[in-house]
């Protein structure tokens, strides 16, 4: 990981430069959908009478668009993009990218600054606003919709005798039956352990750990412990000071009785 | 493919590729062309992700394990939070900032903050051209516009609403990131993990007033070689004479100190930097206060002459003003920090109050006056705050040596004066009126070493005992006789008499002359309705 963060500057030293341009997103999603090399189109730089003319164009099999759920919509993509040319000035900008290969060290790289700006824009044709209206149709469909039924919904509550979960419960508690009182000395091994974990203890949470009846655990902890009513731990259980030992490693403290 | 078009166009056609199945992911990174960034010229850069929004999960809460844990706390926590529906953002690691250096560690630093919204409506795609002619396209996965980050210190929010407020009285720009530094070097020592500047102001007035500050500047240098205590006193000592003789020496150096506002007044704090600069001399310690003061007035003295060499013709008013007051401040906290008597509590109890006022430098003055004995002459007028009263030679042209025994005397009388109305007055009324008559006894010191001009009227230059000012109409001798022989007056009634605005004086000036006015008189005294009425048998 000794290279982490470290910028390769290759890119920057060479001063190579790149062309940043903005793609409309139906474009963009086309080209997502290419093959094979990954080849997507033409681009064709001319010098018209002194200025230069960037126009893309799609290629052919990529001009099917699809609708909603990656059917054909019937709509075609048009083909023709001429660029618009924009100038950098007022901000300088780099294009650094991130590597992350499977040794996960991630390489961080300057490719090159960026010399021309560039819109790509779909030129005016049937293709495009076909495909323009699709879109918003689409967006102006709401999130929500009411919907109206015609039989009331039926399925939901029924009436039942008893719920299939209480039922389990029921089951579970059974099976369990009534906690018994365990030794007293096991009780108190088993809450000195608990309590090397966590200072503070809900009685609720200590019946679950040591699974002893309430009253029984209650007396039991009055011996060896406080019960905190006010402050930030509210109504619960902590070991009498004498008992505790809480500094970095715990260490119990076990009285015969 | 061939050309197309009319003839005067030619274009050749490049295949565009979109790659997939690139581990790489393009990100900008956008500098303001005015930070005229170029980055050919880097040697090396280091970036990496700013992780201090990270907020790892537990870390604000309780801590871990067993003591004062509770069982079950997380998930109680967590349960309490959804109740409430309070959302905490997910951390995600690739929409935190970069933190970019170049050139290593003396090199620019820049934060790339994340821009939002690039990607929801248009893709960004990277054209590069590949050797064989191709352009190969990748999109862009975030853009960073990347900031340089300033290296030297700024000031905080509230430290620059502060200043803001001072603009127009503030002169010396320079000393408001000095007067900063010295804060945190103060706070640094007393309390690393203090953060709040309000934390470290408090901590420097404890222990600016409660420290056992020496007044001395040389001797606490001493002092602080001698016993390296942590105390914020003993660091205050050391960098204050390095201060003083800096300020003085050197108005065009950065190391100007101002100390006039009233945040700063309890300031005690000195820079470390002035650890090399040469200080006149050192004297021993002494640990009486008119020692220790008359001590201090020496080194002042000897500090100060030499900043008037340097600097006489062409001072800043202010830098000057500043730094009286600021040495009268300083002194009268000094004082207090020395379980001084009574006086000096209420000295700094009359200046405090008037703190902003244009008082609050004459009293600064009186109270330096009083018991620097260094304060000699030229401290008059006692610059009227920000106005900027000129100041010709205001700085002790002249040796005050005499001046420490003139303040002796002077101090003497007023203790003296003190006990007379000690014995006369009651308790109650001991600590206004004994306040007040200090007051008086140590303008009149003031005055007696410097005259006091009229805020309005031009100075003077410095004279012994002159009466004060020339625009004195009925403020008299004479006047204040009469009063006193018709019948006993007050302190009171007697300013009562003479209001600011018949006689042209200010209030702080009929208070110096009038107690000027009443020693010489030395009317008898009469305790009526616990107050203490003077009065004359003629």
């Amino acid at each position: 990981m000794s290279e982490k963060g470290e910028v390769d500057l290759t890119g920057a030293k060479q001063n190579t430069g790149v062309w940043l341009v903005k793609v409309p997103k139906y474009l963009s999603q086309q080209w997502a959908k290419a093959s094979g090399r990954g080849e997507v189109g033409k681009l064709r730089i001319g010098k018209n009478q002194g200025k230069a003319e960037v126009e893309f164009t799609l290629n052919e099999d990529l001009t099917m668009i699809d609708g909603l759920g990656d059917k054909p919509s019937g709509v075609q993509a048009p083909r023709d993009h001429p660029f618009t040319m924009q100038t950098v000035g007022g901000q300088t900008l780099a294009v650094f990218t991130e590597t992350q290969s499977e040794s996960s060290k991630d390489r961080i790289s300057l490719e090159g600054l960026v010399v021309q700006r560039a819109e790509c824009r779909p030129a005016a044709s049937e293709n495009y606003m076909k495909l323009k209206r699709l879109q918003i149709e689409e967006l102006s469909k709401p999130v929500r919709l009411s919907q109206q039924l015609e039989k009331a919904v039926t399925t939901n509550y029924k009436p039942v005798a008893n719920h299939s979960y209480n039922l389990e419960y029921d089951r579970k508690k059974k099976d369990e039956g009534k906690r018994a009182r365990a030794d007293k000395q096991q009780v108190l091994d088993m809450l000195f352990s608990a309590f090397e974990k966590h200072q503070y203890y809900n009685i609720k949470d200590l019946v679950d750990v040591t699974k002893q009846p309430v009253s029984y655990l209650k007396e039991i902890l009055r011996d060896i412990g406080i019960y905190n009513v006010k402050g930030t731990h509210k109504n619960t259980w902590e070991l009498k000071p004498e008992y505790r030992h809480y500094q970095g490693g715990e260490e119990e403290k076990e009285t015969d009785d | 493919m061939a050309s197309l078009g009319g003839s005067s166009s030619s274009s050749t056609e490049y295949i565009v590729r979109v790659p997939k199945n690139t581990s790489k992911k393009y990100s900008i990174m956008a500098f303001n062309s005015g930070d005229k960034v170029n980055c050919s010229s880097w040697t090396q850069a280091r970036m990496e992700r700013d992780m201090s929004n990270r907020r790892m999960y537990g870390v604000e809460e309780t801590e871990e394990g067993a003591a004062g844990s509770e069982f079950g706390k997380k998930q109680r926590e967590e349960a309490r939070r959804k109740k409430f529906g309070i959302v905490t953002r997910e951390f995600k690691v690739e929409d935190q900032p970069w933190i970019l250096k170049v050139n290593g560690k003396a090199g620019k630093r820049f934060k790339g903050t994340k821009k939002g919204g690039v990607t929801e409506n248009a893709s960004y795609y990277i054209f590069t051209q590949c050797p064989d002619g191709a352009f190969e396209a990748f999109p862009v996965n975030g853009w960073y516009n990347f900031v340089p980050q300033a290296k030297h210190r700024t000031l905080t929010a509230e430290e620059a609403e502060e200043e803001w407020g001072r603009r127009n009285k503030v002169v010396n720009h320079f000393s408001i990131m000095l007067q900063r530094r010295l804060r945190e070097q103060e706070r640094g020592p007393d309390d690393d993990d203090e953060e709040g500047e309000k934390g470290g102001k408090k901590k420097k007035k404890k222990g600016g007033r409660g420290g056992d500050l020496r007044i001395h500047d040389l001797e606490d240098d001493l002092e602080l070689s001698s016993d390296e205590s942590d105390s914020s006193g003993g660091e205050d000592g050391d960098s204050k004479p390095k201060k003083k003789g800096g300020d003085v020496k050197g108005k065009g150096k950065k190391k100007k100190k101002k100390r006039g506002s009233d945040s700063e007044a309890n300031e005690d704090s000195d820079d470390g930097d002035f650890e090399g600069l040469e200080v006149d001399y050192m004297s021993d310690e002494s640990s009486s206060e008119e020692e220790a003061g008359e001590e201090k007035a020496k080194s002042n003295k000897e500090a100060v002459p030499k900043g008037i060499d340097e600097a006489s013709e062409s001072e800043e008013e202010s830098e000057e003003e500043k730094q009286n007051e600021e040495e009268g401040k300083e002194e009268e906290e000094e004082e207090e920090g020395k379980k001084t008597p009574v006086q000096t509590k209420k000295k700094r109890d009359s200046s405090g109050e008037s703190d902003t006022s244009e008082d609050s430098d004459i009293d600064g003055e009186a109270a330096s006056a009083l018991f620097m004995k260094k304060r000699t002459p030229p401290k008059r007028g006692g610059g009227r705050g920000s106005g900027g009263s000129s100041r010709t030679g205001s700085r002790p042209g002249t040796p005050s040596i005499d001046s420490a025994s003139t303040s002796n005397t002077l101090r003497a009388a007023a203790s003296k004066l003190e006990q007379g109305k000690r014995h006369v007055v009651g308790g109650s009324s001991e600590s206004p009126a004994a306040k007040r008559l200090k007051m008086e006894s140590s303008s009149m010191a003031v005055t007696t070493q410097s005259p006091a001009p009229s805020g309005k009227s031009t100075p003077q230059p410095p004279s012994g005992k002159s009466t004060p000012s020339s625009s004195d109409v009925q403020l008299t001798e004479e006047a204040v006789r009469r009063y006193l022989i018709r019948k006993p007056m007050t302190t009171k009634d007697l300013l009562k008499k003479f209001q600011t605005k018949r006689t042209g004086l200010s209030s702080e000036q009929t208070v110096n002359v009038l107690a000027q006015i009443l020693k010489r008189l030395n009317p008898e005294r009469k305790n009526v309705n616990d107050k203490m009425h003077f009065y004359l048998t003629e």
